[in-house]
């Protein structure tokens, strides 16, 4: 697990959730409560100079939330599946777009495919594989994990360190 | 004036928040049309008049640059202000859009980015007057 590139990925992940959606997050400290387990999850691709992918995993209660509050939404919890679902794949796309010039240099050109939810909606990291970084957050009432997994080393010059 | 605007983002939410934003900015908005893509966005510009494109990057079945390349190679549509929206970071890609006459947004955006961005590209006369 790289320590620079884990922190310049949790600095994306809380300046996107409070830019894009109002959503306060800080470092979780000692495991997530019980109730904040059960998660939504989306992944994205991307290739370029580096290549690899990120899975993020958010509370259901705070996924409803970050709708709710992208769209303006009155009553969070009256929008559907569908509208959650978007706007969780919305949010890595932005935290993605963000992150890659910070570790791939600014001039860098990346591809960032649809992000996707996986197939059962799989909560938790586990499948993802091994990953290069991660960032796990107390946001709001539930917790944000994000996981970035790299098919190569990060060049010494993109790195913010 | 009135400006007919087309939001073209593969995110549905993505679509409503940039409307949300331009309803709020105080602009004399005419039509709102959506596009998922650039191909969509292409056929809602033949068919459709649009003062005002905005459009992300990447996107399915045609992305933003493809579009822009499409729209600056057809005379009917090449005059048309366009502001892309997106997460971009590459400085390289950017310039090559703003090389185009194209303005950018960085995502996540504030509405007050949204309203002077559109402000600069389209002048303070389509505004209603309380936002000036």
């Amino acid at each position: 697990m790289n320590a620079v590139t884990s922190s310049i990925l949790s600095d994306v992940v809380v300046d996107t959730l409070e830019k894009l959606a109002f959503l306060f997050a800080a470092p979780l400290e000692g495991p997530a409560p019980e109730e904040t387990r059960e998660l939504a999850t989306v992944r994205v691709r991307f290739s370029g100079p580096i290549c690899g992918g990120m899975q993020l995993s958010l509370s259901r209660p705070v996924l409803a939330e970050l709708a709710g509050n992208m769209l303006g939404a009155d009553d969070a919890s009256a929008l559907s599946p569908d509208e959650q679902h978007d706007a969780l794949r919305e949010l890595v796309n932005v935290i993605c777009g963000n992150l890659l010039p910070l570790i791939g240099g600014n001039n860098a050109e990346f591809h960032i495919q649809t992000p996707f939810i996986p197939a059962g909606d799989a909560s938790g990291a586990g499948e993802f594989g091994p990953t290069n970084a991660a960032s796990n957050l107390s946001v709001e009432s539930g917790i944000c994990l994000v996981a970035l997994q790299l098919d190569g080393p990060v060049p010494a010059e993109g790195a913010r360190s | 004036m009135a400006v007919n605007v087309l939001i073209v983002d593969d995110s549905a939410v993505m679509r409503a928040m940039i409307q949300k934003t331009m309803k709020l900015s105080g602009l004399q908005l005419g039509e709102i049309h959506q596009a998922a893509n650039g191909r969509e966005g292409l056929e809602t510009l033949e068919r459709q008049w649009i003062d005002l494109v905005i459009a992300d990057i990447n996107m399915p079945v045609m992305t933003g640059e493809e579009m822009i390349e499409h729209m600056q190679a057809n005379p009917n549509l090449k005059t048309i202000a366009t502001i892309v929206i997106s997460t971009e970071g590459s400085q390289t890609r950017i310039d090559r859009l703003q090389g185009k006459g194209v303005r950018f947004i960085h995502k996540p955006f504030s509405p007050e980015m949204v309203r002077d961005t559109v402000k600069e590209v389209l002048g303070s006369e389509v505004f209603h007057e309380r936002s000036h």
